[in-house]
């Protein structure tokens, strides 16, 4: 529907131009193409940024924001295109120059030395910072920006590792300041914030652009790019597809230009569950919660179900899984396996109690890059697979190849470590060591297909749906739609640490997931 | 016997990567000592003899057992024990005074001394996540002093009568006793790191503790038994030392520590764990033994040999970490 | 996370006292040694505090700055020597050519260590370890394995000359030098960024920090600091010796450095905690002699501290106590539910 705007929309917000100046054009950018080998991240993307405006970048998983954001600030070049920053062309080699022309970066990773006080870390490896800094004229203009950024509470020698983490956002943004920033990228500044941090953002946000200066708002959260953005630009499969003025569009366009044709096409692509029940409950997670990221998450998980959980950035489906995996240990709430209160403090504990997790950061976490395929595949299952604490060589090399077969590893590769092997296969091996293990009441998976093509991505899939043919419960997380809906039998969205909606997949679509994904509360139930 | 040459073996059979030129480098090394042992053979009087290579293979023999333990701390990715000198000295000093209770009981008294000291310090770094270097740092220091108290500053000797412990000093069919038990203990515990559960624990742990934690291996334990094992293995030498002298004290630290550490690194075992072996290990102790022989050979003083054991640690530590870096 | 615990609301809080703390009860029992005991405490044994202050101050230094840089320098307890003997062998005519012929020397050695480490990106542990090797035996070479006099007593008489009654030009020369890194550390664009480089090397990296040049000033200053306090002692036992005391220097400059509130997660510490650390030490070591307690006791406390203190300040430990707390209430809550 056009021209009309949710009425519940908060006051206090303007997104139309009337508010404030906005200026000539700052940043342009002309027909971008990046690919990394076949796969093209982003093709002939146009558009461009004002001076003193809040721009918001939109799209869903793959749509190529990131490549995007990473064009803009150096940390990669374009293969086409041409990028213009106040008129003159622009070529990046790495984030200095980017910092240097006055093009920043905010993302989740913040790049402040947490043992040192908020004003060290504010000219923390600033070229013009005298060797004798701690100067008075420093320090007040540290005081200023701190100030209006809304940290006036926060002391100029208090450690950075007290500081909550929306704190410490505006830190490093007040960092970015201080060396004349005049373009911002915050790249979902709000994932992980509090609602009275998300305030302080906002007011930041629009103090940087009463400043003269601008801000590319990279968000999911559609609600808050209603609330402070100016205009808004929508990518989908690495192109544009639209930019609009934010009184032109609404929340219901907004989420269809972003989906595309994906609710006809698409859904003719998915596999569409059509059961949601057995009948026989498997685990019963109550009240779970987990201060900053998770609050009073209640599922009921049954046997041979596979439940999907959606949801972006901070909304905390990863942490729920970690959770049941045993690795956040000031979770609270109780679990019950098979009808038995069971204690997750640790992941061994986890594993005693059948629940098997699979990390979503399989470089960091997940596998042992050194050792050979055949050991990462059986690293969960060596109980089973030695006698006396010896291994048994021939059953666990059958094991192995059972397990390589299944998920389409070749067969050559057994004795080869993992880290020469590419992603998708690298991928294919974590999940691999997931499966037909005896004893596994639930299978927990974190982004189970990330890096892996399509056709593996359906291979994968099919073996899921056979482990919980085989009787085990699946509960997995992703950011990808497409995922979801193609794998669940039970969608349950998530946003900021809550549980949204839990709906048979039957009853889903395209549209209400990606909808319930990206706010507060459903639909049409208001908001809070 | 080379640096690295175990690796490069270990590596053609895992593997058919591609070879770049951090191996380029670390073949060249290889290449350059295999060269400089062979020139030395030939040319230093006296080394190719049945007597010294004897004496080589008993040098190595002591260094090499303790080291052969160590590799189980540093393939469990906690770098390595400063304490083993000091872990030799008080189990030797504990073997010869409990031998008046008969060698049996006094061997496994000592393995047992060395199991707790080493198991305590084990658990304060899996357990607690304590830095592994300053725990034995520290763990020497109170070795030392404890032993000191109680043998009253003196040096431990055998009681008059026992005389069965001599046995375990002489030779064997000509090679001092010393040697088999190196021989025996590297391939018992090559095997079992390769074999058992325990020893791809270790690996697994080395090689990504993040990982091995959240795939439910239990790294409290391992890293105890590592640090456990490691000690034992230097009460070993201990007993052999203790029974070699026939006199402890704490001057039987020496250089043990420093020696089963270089013999670990030089054989090409990575610092950050996961990635190496018992057998590179073995390989380096007998390498540094014969390069330290002969220098003596030559005339190259105790500097001499120290400074060059040194630099041979540092390139191949250089090395390593490049190889590794480029996988 | 989002909500980090607040531990501390300025720099170090409540923790930066501990060094005092400690120093303070050292201090303390030294005091109340004649009152509680027959022993008497003289001036002469304050001077005797400073003095061994000297000795081995510079090189916990040293050491806590490469542990705050988030490295560590195992080569400090060689370097000692070689500085020792570099400025006796070279010395003989003025000992200040001698003293700048172990910086230089220090200078050399502190480059390619901390080349190596920087530039290969290499763990300072083996690197460092390689290089206490190299430097000990070149200690020996220089000194052929045996221990050298240095003619001039003077020097050392000189060097040792109670001022003020409780301080020598060797003592004050140490505590010189504290006070200046105390105050390039705290004020001086460097100092913050060491820490910087020790606590997040990544982020430090990424805010446009000098990474690799800092790492071999760490280093250098690192091998200066053991350099120059081995020379002084070795100017003031009027001999070098190449003998390996290793791990009573390591030993002592770790605990130092640790009780003064470096930590080794790097990022954390200062020098004047560092110089608490020290005198603690220095202190307990005097207390030690005027009640005659033989040498072994002071191994055994040092180590022992070294232990405690580590585990202590081990990452794990709270959350070890934790997790037990967590279950346990889990486990109540089972039984009354």
């Amino acid at each position: 529907m056009n021209g009309e705007r949710d009425p519940a929309s908060s006051a206090g917000s303007r997104s139309l131009l009337g508010d404030h100046p906005v200026g000539p054009v700052l940043l342009e950018v002309v027909g971008l193409s990046k690919s990394y080998g076949p796969v093209r991240a982003i093709q002939d993307l146009s558009l461009d940024v004002r001076i003193g405006e809040v721009h918001a970048i939109c799209g869903h998983n793959g749509a190529g924001k990131s490549t995007l954001v990473k064009a803009l600030v150096g940390l990669v070049r374009p293969d086409v295109g041409v990028m213009r920053f106040d008129g003159e062309e622009l070529s990046l080699r790495n984030p200095q120059d980017a910092q240097a022309r006055g093009i920043a970066l905010v993302n989740q990773e913040l790049s402040l030395v947490p043992e040192l006080s908020v004003e060290d870390n504010i000219f923390l490896g600033g070229i013009d910072v005298p060797l004798l800094y701690r100067r008075r004229r420093l320090s007040e203009r540290a005081r200023r920006t701190l100030d209006a950024l809304g940290l006036a509470h926060v002391p100029l020698n208090a450690a950075v590792e007290s500081l909550a983490i929306g704190e410490r956002q505006l830190v490093e943004i007040a960092r970015l300041l201080v060396r004349d920033a005049r373009l911002l990228i915050l790249d979902e500044p709000t994932a992980t914030l509090s609602k009275p941090e998300i305030d302080r953002v906002f007011m930041a946000t629009r103090e940087l652009v009463a400043q003269g200066r601008s801000v590319i708002f990279v968000s999911h959260r559609l609600d808050e790019v209603f609330d402070l953005c100016d205009r808004v630009t929508v990518l989908r499969d690495g192109r544009v597809v639209g930019t609009h003025m934010i009184g032109e569009i609404d929340r219901r366009s907004l989420i269809n230009l972003m989906l595309g044709e994906m609710e006809g096409a698409a859904a003719a692509r998915h596999h569409v569950s059509e059961r949601a029940h057995s009948g026989v409950d498997a685990v019963r997670i109550e009240g779970l919660s987990v201060p900053g990221a998770v609050e009073d998450f209640s599922l009921t998980l049954e046997r041979g179900i596979i439940t999907g959980l959606a949801g972006q950035v901070g909304s905390g489906t990863s942490t729920v899984l970690r959770a049941l995996g045993g690795l956040v240990p000031d979770a609270s709430g109780t679990v019950e396996v098979h009808g038995q209160s069971v204690r997750l403090n640790t992941p061994r504990l986890a594993s005693r109690a059948g629940i098997l997790y699979i990390p979503n950061d399989r470089q960091r976490e997940g596998l042992f890059l050194g050792q050979t395929v055949e050991s990462n595949l059986t690293v969960v299952r060596l109980r089973r697979l030695s006698r006396l604490g010896v291994i048994l060589r021939r059953r666990s090399q059958r094991v192995a190849r059972d397990l390589s077969t299944m998920v389409g590893v070749g067969l050559d590769r057994l004795g080869s470590p993992v880290d020469r092997l590419s992603g998708g296969n690298q991928q294919k091996v974590l999940l691999g060591r997931a499966l037909h293990r005896e004893g596994t009441v639930l299978l927990a998976l974190d982004e189970p297909t990330r890096g892996v093509d399509v056709g593996g991505r359906a291979d994968i899939h099919e073996l899921v749906r056979d482990a919980a043919r085989e009787g085990a419960s699946v509960i997995f997380s992703s950011t990808e739609l497409d995922e979801v809906l193609d794998l669940a039998d039970v969608v349950v969205t998530m946003f900021a640490g809550r549980i949204v909606s839990v709906i048979p997949r039957a009853d889903a679509s395209a549209s209400s997931v990606l909808a319930d994904m990206t706010t507060r509360e459903r639909e049409g139930e208001g908001r809070p | 016997m080379n640096a690295g040459v175990f690796g490069a073996l270990e590596r053609i059979r895992a593997d058919r990567r591609r070879f770049g030129w951090a191996d380029v480098a670390l073949g060249l090394w290889i290449g350059v000592l295999t060269v400089l042992v062979v020139y030395g053979a030939t040319t230093t009087t006296g080394f190719m003899t049945v007597s010294n290579l004897k004496a080589i293979l008993t040098a190595a023999a002591f260094v090499g057992i303790i080291a052969v333990g160590l590799t189980v701390i540093v393939l469990s990715g906690n770098l390595f024990s400063l304490a083993l000198g000091q872990t030799v000295a008080v189990t030797a000093m504990l073997f010869l005074y409990t031998l008046q209770f008969g060698l049996a009981l006094a061997i496994v008294l000592t393995l047992l001394l060395g199991l707790v000291i080493g198991a305590v310090q084990g658990f304060a770094v899996g357990a607690w996540g304590a830095n592994p270097i300053i725990i034995t740092i520290g763990a020497a220091g109170l070795m030392e002093g404890v032993a000191v108290w109680l043998s009253h500053g003196q040096s431990i000797v055998p009681p008059a009568s026992a005389t069965s412990y001599q046995r375990l000093a002489e030779p064997l069919l000509g090679v001092p006793f010393p040697v088999y038990v190196f021989v025996a203990l590297t391939i018992g515990l090559a095997v079992a790191m390769r074999r058992t559960r325990f020893g791809r624990g270790i690996y697994l742990l080395g090689e990504n503790r993040v990982a091995a934690r959240a795939a439910a291996l239990p790294v409290t334990l391992l890293t105890t038994a590592a640090f456990a094992l490691t000690s034992v293995f230097a009460a070993g030498a201990g007993v052999l030392i203790g029974a070699t002298s026939q006199n402890a004290s704490l001057l039987l630290t020496g250089s043990y520590t420093y020696d089963a550490i270089a013999a670990a690194l030089v054989g090409g075992n990575a610092v950050t764990g996961g990635r190496g072996s018992v057998l590179r290990t073995a390989g380096g102790a007998v390498f540094i033994a014969t390069i330290s022989d002969m220098l003596l050979l030559r005339g190259y003083t105790t500097g001499g040999q120290i400074l060059v054991r040194g630099i041979i640690v540092v390139v191949v530590v250089v090395l390593t970490n490049l190889r590794e870096r480029s996988r | 996370m989002r909500r980090t615990r607040i531990s501390t609301a300025r720099i170090g809080g409540a923790s930066r006292f501990v060094p005092f703390a400690i120093l303070a009860v050292m201090i303390a029992t030294m005091a109340l040694l004649p009152v509680v005991t027959d022993y008497t405490v003289r001036t002469a044994n304050v001077y005797d505090v400073f003095q061994n202050f000297s000795a081995y101050g510079l090189v916990a230094l040293a050491l806590g700055i490469t542990i705050m840089a988030g490295e560590f320098d195992l080569s400090v307890s060689s370097m000692y020597l070689l500085g020792g003997m570099v400025a006796v062998l070279t010395g003989a005519g003025s000992p200040l050519v001698g003293i700048l012929a172990a910086l230089g020397t220090a200078v050399i050695v502190g480059c390619v260590q901390g080349g190596l480490i920087a530039y290969f990106r290499l763990n300072s542990m083996p690197v460092t370890l390689g290089g206490y090797l190299v430097v000990l035996g070149i200690t020996y070479i220089l000194g052929h394995s045996k221990s050298v006099m240095y003619e001039d007593y003077n020097v050392g008489l000189r060097l040792d000359q109670p001022i003020a009654q409780v301080f020598s030009i060797r003592s004050l020369i140490s505590l010189g030098i504290f006070v200046l890194v105390a105050f390039v550390l705290r004020y001086l664009r460097v100092g913050r960024d060491v820490r910087a480089i020790g606590g997040d090397r990544r982020a430090a990296r990424v805010a446009g920090v000098p990474v690799e040049h800092l790492l071999i000033g760490v280093f250098i200053v690192s091998a200066l600091g053991a350099a120059l306090a081995g020379a002084l002692l070795s100017y003031s036992l009027a001999t070098a010796s190449p003998t390996n005391i290793g791990f009573d220097v390591l030993t002592f400059s770790a605990t130092a450095a640790l009780l003064g509130g470096v930590s080794l997660s790097g990022g954390r510490g200062s020098a004047v905690g560092i110089a608490a650390g020290v005198l603690s030490l220095s202190v307990l070591q005097e207390i030690l002699a005027i009640v005659r307690s033989p040498d072994y006791v002071s191994s055994l406390i040092t180590g022992g501290l070294l232990v405690l203190v580590t585990i202590l300040w081990a990452p794990e430990i709270s959350k070890w106590f934790r997790t037990t707390r967590v279950a346990s209430a889990v486990e109540s809550k089972r039984v009354q539910g």
